[in-house]
């Protein structure tokens, strides 16, 4: 079961920690702001604004001690539903039941005083948090073991390292004893060391029974501690069930709308009739120069005027899954009839690092020839480009029977490719494990 | 309501160490440091003794104690309604951030102010008892129950102003002049007596004036105020705590969006 319904995650409501019911929010979003008596009273028609909505009738629970992750695209709500349940924010209907005490990772260091010394924040914040003196005289040794600070508590926090400081901050809202913790992106404290004891620290503090909500892009992250995945999109769940299997779906997702994406600016490009940019930005090499030195020359007897890559459809392509088929489409202008000639292309990685060259005459292919003078396309089809996930360049030669060069076209086109695999390096080798 | 209680008082800390830092960093950085405090009252009362007892006399005995006794107490009010005001907008961050009960932002705010009426008094009781002018005892025992009361009716005006000046930032600017206006249509110059009397019971609407009634009836006329003056007082300040709180519950769901 790749895709649970809500009811199969729906839990009597004395188990659940965490019940969200049919909550929507939605956001106005002024295109004119002003909160000044003077312009809510002249300007009422300066005051309008888009309702946008975020939520949309959202329904999850979550049971005592168990750890979700929330994910999905940027915008897509998930960060206003970790608001909504740290009550930063409240819903405009549905309701919002948390029960116990709520801690949050999302600001860090909230109410931190630089003038004051590391133990003195450490009250401070810890009481934003909502505990009491003798709770931190409790906690106070603990936190201050656990930032690995005992040297400095005494120092102001102004003369704390950005690092430092935020393992102050993490060390007091990890120390908090709370029965829900939400955190905001996690783990991006401190050096690797740290960072794999708060990790540490959060499986421990799960195995405590403490219920546990994530909002984060490390898809990683998620999977290593939490029991489920709700991935939510425009505002409402679409799927949730077994991190592993919803990130596997959620990743697809993702692939197809920047494929999506792409097309859609690549049509756009081509319908403002935007120019060609051969070289992406690229510095314009010492040896491309010479080429377009002898491209305008008037001996120049062919040209290469354009490289598209398409899909096996004939739809133009700027971006393919590993595995895809391609065509290359190679369109030359002759100024005169061609005898016989070759076509090269090199396809390489954008840092420089070669896949394949591919040289027509050296690996026997039939001479090209053209007749007439005049424009002329050639295609080739690569069957499996088993390019790993990166953004790729094609240079393209056109050379006669002796290998001089014709005409040379280097980043005559750019592609990308997408995969689920993760897998580093240039070249997807296929194979299996016995 | 009770849980709303409860919840504060489950945040008493943060409201103790909010007083603490502020009360700490007011005077950060001078030379004299904490002293201002006591310096502060102790050198206004100087010179309105010299303004009022050489250039303008009053026609009143010991002007400048009369003037006094009210304006220690004036200024708590007033300065707790006027900065109370910004008490939520001023810290914006920790709204946008991070969860506790608002109302932990204008208790605070009121109650730092309310420590520094405190020390002031400190300062008043000390120049009573060194100049010979003396206090009755029995009288002064009222002194705490009023300055409760007060405590009351400037925290509800807090809450209500600082909520809706979320809402409408031209309160905060407004609230010097209505401040400076209110003190002048409560007995703090002057004394009731000269109220005209056709307007005397528009006058006593003022929710300040029995306060300040009181506090000028035990010190300056050293007796023990008038239960005409307590009674409106008590329930005035419990009625615009109460309401204050209602305003502030409804509004503070809005506060980190419209910040």
């Amino acid at each position: 079961m790749s895709q649970g319904t809500e009811q199969e995650y729906m839990c009597k409501e004395e188990d659940a920690s965490i019940i969200v019911k049919d909550v929507c929010k939605s956001f106005k979003v002024y295109l004119d702001k002003g909160s000044t008596f003077k312009e809510k009273l002249l300007f009422s028609n300066r005051r309008r604004y888009e309702e946008r909505k975020v939520l949309n009738g959202l329904n999850f629970m979550v049971k005592k001690g168990e750890a979700i992750g929330l994910i999905g695209h940027n915008g897509c709500g998930k960060s206003t539903t970790l608001k909504l349940l740290t009550r930063i924010i409240y819903p405009d209907s549905g309701s919002i039941t948390m029960k116990g005490r709520v801690s949050s990772l999302i600001e860090l260091g909230a109410g931190f005083h630089p003038d004051l010394s590391g133990r003195e924040n450490i009250y401070t914040n810890a009481a934003i948090f909502g505990l009491t003196k003798a709770e931190i005289d409790a906690r106070v040794d603990d936190i201050i073991a656990f930032s690995e600070l005992e040297e400095f508590i005494d120092n102001p926090v102004r003369t704390y390292s950005s690092g430092m400081y935020m393992r102050l901050a993490f060390a007091v809202a990890i120390n908090v004893n709370a029965d829900i913790l939400l955190i905001d992106e996690i783990l991006a404290v401190g050096d690797a060391a740290f960072q794999e004891k708060c990790f540490n620290r959060l499986k421990e503090i799960k195995s405590q029974g403490v219920t546990i909500v994530i909002v984060s892009h490390s898809l990683g992250q998620i999977e290593a501690i939490c029991d489920r995945s709700i991935w939510i999109h425009e505002g409402n769940i679409r799927e949730q069930g077994e991190p592993r299997e919803i990130h596997r779906n959620y990743q697809k997702y993702v692939r197809k709308k920047r494929i999506e994406v792409e097309e859609k600016e690549r049509a756009r490009r081509k319908a403002a009739g935007e120019k060609k940019e051969r070289n992406y930005g690229q510095e314009v090499s010492e040896e491309q120069k010479k080429i377009d030195a002898i491209r305008d020359n008037d001996d120049k007897i062919v040209s290469i005027v354009d490289v598209v890559t398409e899909d096996l459809e004939g739809t133009p392509r700027g971006i393919f899954t590993t595995g895809d088929a391609m065509k290359v489409h190679i369109y030359l202008k002759a100024y005169q009839p061609l005898e016989e000639f070759y076509i090269n292309v090199g396809i390489g990685r954008f840092d420089g690092v070669v896949a394949q060259s591919i040289h027509m005459h050296a690996e026997g292919t039939k001479a090209r020839s053209l007749s007439t003078s005049g424009e002329a396309d050639f295609t080739m089809v690569i069957e499996d480009l088993s390019l790993l996930p990166n953004l790729y360049f094609m240079d393209v030669a056109v050379e006669d029977a002796e290998d001089h060069e014709l005409d040379y076209s280097q980043r005559a086109c750019r592609f990308e490719t997408v995969s689920e695999c993760i897998d580093e390096g240039v070249v997807y080798l296929k194979h299996h494990w016995e | 309501m009770k849980d709303i209680l409860k919840e504060i008082y489950a945040y008493r800390q943060m409201i103790f160490s909010l007083v603490k830092r502020d009360l700490r960093s007011r005077y950060k950085g001078s030379v004299l440091g904490f002293l201002w405090t006591f310096l502060n009252p102790l050198l206004q009362l100087i010179v309105y003794t010299l303004v009022f007892s050489v250039i303008m006399r009053a026609g009143i005995d010991r002007y400048y104690i009369f003037l006094f006794v009210a304006l220690v107490p004036w200024i708590f009010f007033s300065s707790s309604v006027n900065g109370g005001c910004m008490s939520i907008i001023g810290s914006s961050d920790l709204i946008k951030k991070i969860y506790f009960p608002r109302e932990v932002l204008p208790i605070a705010y009121v109650t730092t102010c309310f420590v520094n009426m405190l020390l002031s008094f400190v300062v008043v009781l000390g120049v009573l008892f060194v100049t010979g002018y003396g206090f009755n005892i029995v009288a002064l025992c009222y002194l705490p129950f009023i300055m409760i009361v007060e405590y009351l009716l400037a925290l509800g005006m807090a809450l209500l102003f600082s909520a809706l000046t979320v809402y409408l930032r031209d309160l905060g600017y407004a609230m010097g002049i209505i401040t400076m206006a209110w003190q002048f249509l409560t007995p703090v110059m002057y004394s009731s007596d000269l109220v005209p009397e056709r307007y005397l019971s528009l006058w006593r609407l003022n929710p300040v004036t029995p306060v300040i009634e009181a506090y000028r009836a035990i010190l300056y006329y050293k007796e023990i105020p008038q239960m005409g003056t307590l009674v409106p007082a008590v329930m005035i300040g419990v009625v615009v705590l109460i309401l204050g709180e209602i305003v502030f519950r409804k509004l503070q769901k809005g506060f980190a969006e419209e910040i």
